[in-house]
């Protein structure tokens, strides 16, 4: 099973910012347990998994409108919001 | 010496109440005292808000007064930790991230606490983002052993457990995901239970692992955690892996034959502390001595049980934290220009180390190229551990084994070996992946601290497993035992 990673990929997909002292502990600690987890290679599994706990012949609800928060009560835990529409910093570049 | 009210169980102090002879308001106050003496030294709670729960104690004595009783738990005080919604209360997970998140509506499980007459009680500190098994992840305070305040209490669940066991609650809802009710329970010398996965709606519970996680009762007693139970398990739409009220008609009930009790094969050998075998060994004596049908069942996948559940773990939770962007709630970080920048930062500033390794180990797992290796290795060995219990429950009622291999450590033993903290849970894990009912029944120490043992039992077996603990703890003095602090 490979097991080598490349701290900063990955940091980058998880949207993280690692300092360089984290990516060397995080890197030795992951390898630790990422060596662990060979046995999970080693082992005779089954190929066909149902893995499903429950039966969820229900899983999916009538297409209705059901209840929801409302925008004050949304905008009220919203780190920054503005007539009563949740702000983010700019995304689009102005043309220029 | 007269018993305080601080150590009544709940059933106790139901019928003391309806009998006339306490008012809820009389049983708040007792637990705001003992609150003030002692939350400081223990770290359970985060967060008690005394005017809140003294006017929920007044509408239940007015309730009361006027032949309006709700329930059996009304004018009952249950802490809640805190990543359940409770509609105005912090939902901080003991994450930086949501520190100043303050939940607009209630979990499903406060509504049925609610409905029932409960006082909701306080907030209880956990692991942050229930990631960890000790509660030294928490970034708001630590939490310690109430029988050694050297030792942690176990985690996720960690608040939990302490309040119970110091008597600063009755009553008090964990969430588990890998053992994170009953490694804790163990831990205290309390009662702590796993239900079947979708018996109890997750409507309100803060994600991490959702194939895995369940919100479950921890009590002193055994029949306060039954009647815990009771209240929260009831049909919810909102979630759809909750059970509906056809599947719950068939759930079963307790019966009068012969138990049969499965040992798996070579369950006390390596890893096991000898208190702890002792302790474990006891208990499978005690049924025997009883009429218990002992039985060796093989469990030859358990070895693959912790592995596999940290992939999956990790795996769902690196997918569940995606919703930390700093964009509709939780912290965002101050110095961001662009939305990549706002994410990164926001996440970086607010989950603390075990969340981001998680996080990090997630994101491996099912990352191009090595997904098949490790997410799709994981969830056919999943598979098998949960066809491999099914097939051992077939012919036992339930397995015993101990809760946990070793009794609570010291503080900050294991903080630098996260794989070391991650075979804590090694006992408990399987009923996670296979979605089992499983309950942590006190029955000794090991030295100064306490122990458990731990039964898992068919799906919907969760009156057996309570039957066959009660058994036990009507024969022993574990409920009743109490530290000194």
């Amino acid at each position: 099973m490979a097991k080598g990673f490349d701290i900063d990929h990955l940091a980058k997909l998880a949207r993280l910012n690692l300092t360089a002292e984290e990516k060397v502990l995080y890197s030795n600690q992951l390898t630790h347990v990422l060596t662990y987890f060979e046995t999970l290679a080693k082992a005779d599994l089954p190929v066909n998994s149902d893995v499903a706990l429950v039966v969820t012949e229900k899983a999916l609800r009538s297409d209705e409108p059901g209840m929801s928060l409302g925008s004050d009560a949304v905008t009220k835990i919203a780190p920054a919001s503005h007539d009563g529409q949740i702000s983010v910093p700019r995304v689009v570049d102005d043309e220029s | 010496m007269a018993e305080e009210i601080y150590q009544l169980s709940a059933t106790e102090i139901s019928s003391r109440l309806a009998a006339g002879k306490l008012t809820s308001r009389a049983v708040v106050e007792a637990l705001i005292v003992r609150y003030h003496q002692l939350n400081k030294k223990i770290g359970a709670f985060t967060s008690l808000d005394e005017k809140d729960v003294l006017a929920q104690a007044d509408a239940s004595d007015a309730r009361r007064k006027a032949g309006k009783v709700l329930s059996p738990l009304d004018g009952i005080p249950v802490a809640i930790k805190e990543n359940i919604a409770v509609k105005g209360q912090p939902l901080t997970c003991s994450s930086k991230m949501l520190a100043n998140l303050v939940s607009p509506y209630d979990a499903h499980v406060v509504e049925a606490l609610k409905s029932a007459g409960a006082i909701i009680y306080g907030r209880l500190n956990m692991d942050e983002f229930a990631m960890g098994s000790s509660t030294e992840n928490s970034a708001i305070q630590k939490t310690f052993n109430p029988w050694d305040l050297a030792c942690i209490p176990g985690g996720s669940s960690g608040g939990s457990a302490a309040s119970l066991a110091s008597g600063l609650v009755p009553l008090a809802l964990g969430s588990d995901t890998g053992g994170s009710i009953r490694q804790p329970a163990s831990h205290c010398g309390i009662v702590g239970m796993k239900p079947t996965y979708g018996l109890v709606s997750r409507f309100g519970l803060v994600a991490f692992a959702s194939s895995l996680d369940q919100i479950g009762p921890m009590a002193r007693t055994i029949a306060d955690c039954e009647l815990l139970l009771k209240v929260l398990a009831t049909p919810d739409a909102r979630d759809m892996t909750c059970f509906d009220s056809t599947q719950r008609s068939q759930l079963p009930v307790a019966t009068e034959k012969s138990l049969r009790i499965g040992i798996p094969k070579g369950l006390l050998g390596k890893g096991v502390g000898a208190e702890v075998a002792a302790a474990t060994q006891a208990a499978i004596d005690f049924y025997k001595s009883k009429g218990a049908t002992i039985v060796e069942v093989d469990l030859p996948s358990s070895e693959l049980a912790v592995p596999t559940y940290y992939v999956v773990a990790t795996a769902e939770a690196s997918s569940n934290l995606a919703r930390y962007d700093g964009v509709r709630y939780g912290h965002r970080s101050a110095n961001a220009k662009t939305p990549i920048e706002m994410m990164t930062n926001s996440r970086s500033e607010g989950f603390g180390p075990e969340v981001k390794r998680r996080i990090l180990l997630g994101t491996f797992v099912l990352s191009a190229g090595y997904a098949d290796a490790y997410y799709v290795r994981a969830l056919r060995a999943r598979s098998k551990i949960r066809a491999e219990h099914l097939a051992a429950l077939e012919k036992v009622d339930m397995i015993l084994s101990p809760t946990v291999p070793t009794p609570a450590f010291k503080v900050g033993e294991k903080v630098s070996d996260p794989l070391q903290l991650y075979l804590e849970d090694i006992f408990t894990i399987p009923a996670n992946l296979a979605g089992l009912p499983a309950l942590s029944v006190p029955c000794g120490k090991s030295g100064h601290l306490p122990v458990g043992f731990h039964l898992v039992g068919a799906p919907l077996s969760e009156s057996k497993l309570f039957a066959a603990a009660q058994l036990f703890e009507s024969a022993h003095s574990f409920a009743n035992q109490q530290p000194t602090l």
